[in-house]
């Protein structure tokens, strides 16, 4: 086990991490911009160091700053979080080639994985389903018109290098394909540096669907159950459930035999998420595989009953997989929301600023993972999520009443947060009945402005 | 006059509810009082200024002395200390006094510099990176101590300007 890590993020995941590590009895090396001088996961930290201005380009992101601060503390491993370095294959080359451990996959996962294209063509050898689509990359626009006739449309024009929802159309037409195919590979460009293209057939109502997918050193590769995270926002997720209510055992076993394959099939080591498209029929559809902790994973933890990120830890340091072998069962039903210094009212607008007033919710089958306080100064330099909610129950209903429950005691003053807007879409009745598709949460949204 | 109490329910009426701004006409004193507008979110504040808490500022036309009470303003990058230039450190690494371990320090208290001088090495990865000083002048202290480890921010020496 590793005496000391160092943890290159910041917020809630390195609070959550810093409380893994010390589960485990190893110390912690805090890094931090001078915008988070007064943040929790720096002050429940053994050591700290400051790495650079607010910027994330110049602290979070900077890979010679955060290795030397690795350096002058002498650590023995890095744990990336999610966001930030956490799928930077340079980085965790360059960690490993420091003789520091990264607690994550190896460089060239990460680039299998990153690269959307290769990803999907590694999957269809693997004999994992992948969305009807181009082999590859498509740059001819013509040859792209004719492949994208051929799927039939409405036709999904993605970004190679892309992800977060950016350098994707979606083409309804044949006449729009032309137009839409260049917008994505501006974006593209813009976004990422790489106007490489593909294209996927647009399934039309489709559920997001996830499977927690962990390997060891030795060879073990397991799946963990899924997560449903069809409530989305431009193609942000909102909330997170498991088990998925549209999941039958025997989709579960496919799809989890499936997440494995895939896993398996790059020899992955660490904790992963194989993400999958559900069609209304029952089919599914590999998209692609995020090769980091997640932001949701504490939906799987709570369902399982294991603790993730402990296991990362674990898993980097060479011990074998502790998870117990029978099938992984979920229990009961876990929802997780993320509150967000936004305002709902204002179509999302960032609200950062002092919270006044913080008030957690408590009580059976409620978690939270934050690193708020009353107090802490939101800033307006990193994204805005403030605290991740998570209930359980033993049925969605009674997890759903608690989450009703949770969401109207929870307090947060002095920024806007979007707990009023969770907490109607709890009484929402397409929620309360689980009969959601990723388009849900802009019908929600259509339906509300038209009422209001 | 103005009914100070007056004003001071006025104030806190305004405080209390989600109004921007209000004015009132009162006997031919008009009062206006408007909630300031917080900092604009488009990544433009300074370095770690705390966002201001609104703070309703009072405009009296028959008063011209009007009490408006400032922001809070950021903690301004430290400056301190009369006229000493904080040397600042700026990236993360290991701090050397000298260019080799048997050499004499690059400076001491009461070395004279230059602009673009070596104050010091900063060491990371294994490479050596000279900081170099910004402006003349004499070394007044040296605050830290030979291979201590550094961080971004840290005041490394105070010098006082030529």
């Amino acid at each position: 086990m590793f005496k000391k890590i160092l943890i290159a993020n910041r917020g809630e995941i390195a609070l959550r991490i810093t409380r893994a590590c010390h589960e485990l009895g190893v110390k912690v090396v805090a890094v931090y911009s001078e915008a988070d001088r007064e943040s929790l996961h720096v002050r429940f930290s053994d050591e700290d160091v400051c790495i650079g201005p607010p910027a994330a380009a110049e602290s979070y992101l900077n890979i010679p700053r955060i290795m030397a601060a690795a350096e002058v503390t002498g650590v023995e491993a890095i744990h990336p979080g999610y966001g930030f370095l956490a799928e930077n294959a340079d980085f965790s080359e360059i960690c490993t080639r420091s003789d520091i451990v990264f607690i994550g996959p190896t460089a060239d996962q990460i680039r299998a994985m990153g690269d959307k294209a290769t990803a999907r063509a590694k999957m269809q050898e693997l004999g994992v389903p992948t969305v009807p689509g181009s082999d590859g990359i498509v740059t001819d626009p013509d040859e792209a018109a004719a492949l994208a006739a051929e799927i039939g449309f409405p036709v999904m024009v993605k970004a190679s290098a892309g992800g977060g929802g950016k350098g994707m159309r979606v083409v309804p037409d044949a006449e729009s394909f032309p137009r839409l195919f260049q917008a994505a590979k501006n974006e593209a460009r813009a976004a990422f540096g790489d106007d490489d293209i593909y294209l996927e057939k647009c399934i039309v109502r489709p559920r997001h669907v996830e499977f927690q997918v962990f390997g060891d050193q030795h060879g073990k590769v397991v799946h963990l159950g899924e997560r449903d995270c069809s409530i989305q926002r431009r193609h942000q997720k909102l909330v997170e459930e498991a088990p998925s209510p549209a999941l039958t055992p025997e989709l579960r076993e496919a799809m989890g035999d499936a997440a494995v394959k895939a896993a398996a099939g790059i020899d992955y080591v660490g904790a992963g998420t194989v993400e999958f498209l559900l069609d209304s029929d029952g089919s599914f559809f590999f998209i692609e595989m995020n090769t980091r902790i997640q932001v949701e994973h504490p939906v799987t933890e709570v369902a399982t009953g294991l603790d993730l990120v402990k296991e990362q830890i674990r898993v980097a340091s060479g011990e074998p997989l502790s998870f117990p072998d029978e099938q992984c069962c979920l229990r009961g039903h876990v929802i997780e929301f993320r509150v967000n210094a936004e305002d709902p009212e204002r179509n999302f607008a960032p609200s950062p600023g002092q919270i006044t007033t913080f008030h957690p919710p408590g009580g059976p089958g409620v978690r939270l993972d934050t690193h708020v306080y009353a107090g802490y100064h939101v800033p307006q330099y990193y994204d805005s999520l403030l605290a991740k909610l998570i209930v359980s129950g033993n049925t969605r209903e009674e997890a759903i009443v608690r989450a009703r429950n949770a969401l109207d005691s929870f307090v947060i003053e002095g920024v806007k947060t979007t707990i009023p807007f969770l907490a109607d879409l709890t009484r929402n009745a397409d929620f309360v009945s689980g009969n959601i598709d990723t388009h849900f949460v802009d019908t929600y949204m259509a339906e509300r402005s038209a009422t209001s | 006059m103005i009914d100070l109490s007056f004003l001071e329910s006025l104030i806190q009426a305004i405080d209390r509810s989600s109004l921007d701004s209000i004015e009132i006409e009162r006997g031919g004193t008009r009062i206006r009082l408007a909630k300031t507008p917080s900092v604009a979110m488009n990544g433009v504040a300074p370095a770690y200024a705390p966002m201001a808490q609104p703070a309703p500022v009072v405009s009296v036309p028959v008063a011209p002395a009007a009490d408006a009470p400032a922001e809070t303003v950021a903690e301004e990058p430290a400056q301190p200390q009369g006229n000493l230039i904080d040397v600042v450190c700026p990236m993360v690494g290991t701090f050397f006094r000298s260019p080799a371990p048997d050499a004499g320090p690059y400076v001491e208290v009461g070395s004279k510099v230059a602009k673009d001088d070596t104050l010091c090495i900063i060491e990371a990865m294994k490479l050596m990176n000279e900081l170099e000083s910004e402006v003349a002048g004499t070394i007044a202290e040296v605050c830290v101590q030979n291979a201590d480890p550094v961080e971004y921010g840290q005041v490394l020496f105070r010098i006082t300007p030529a």
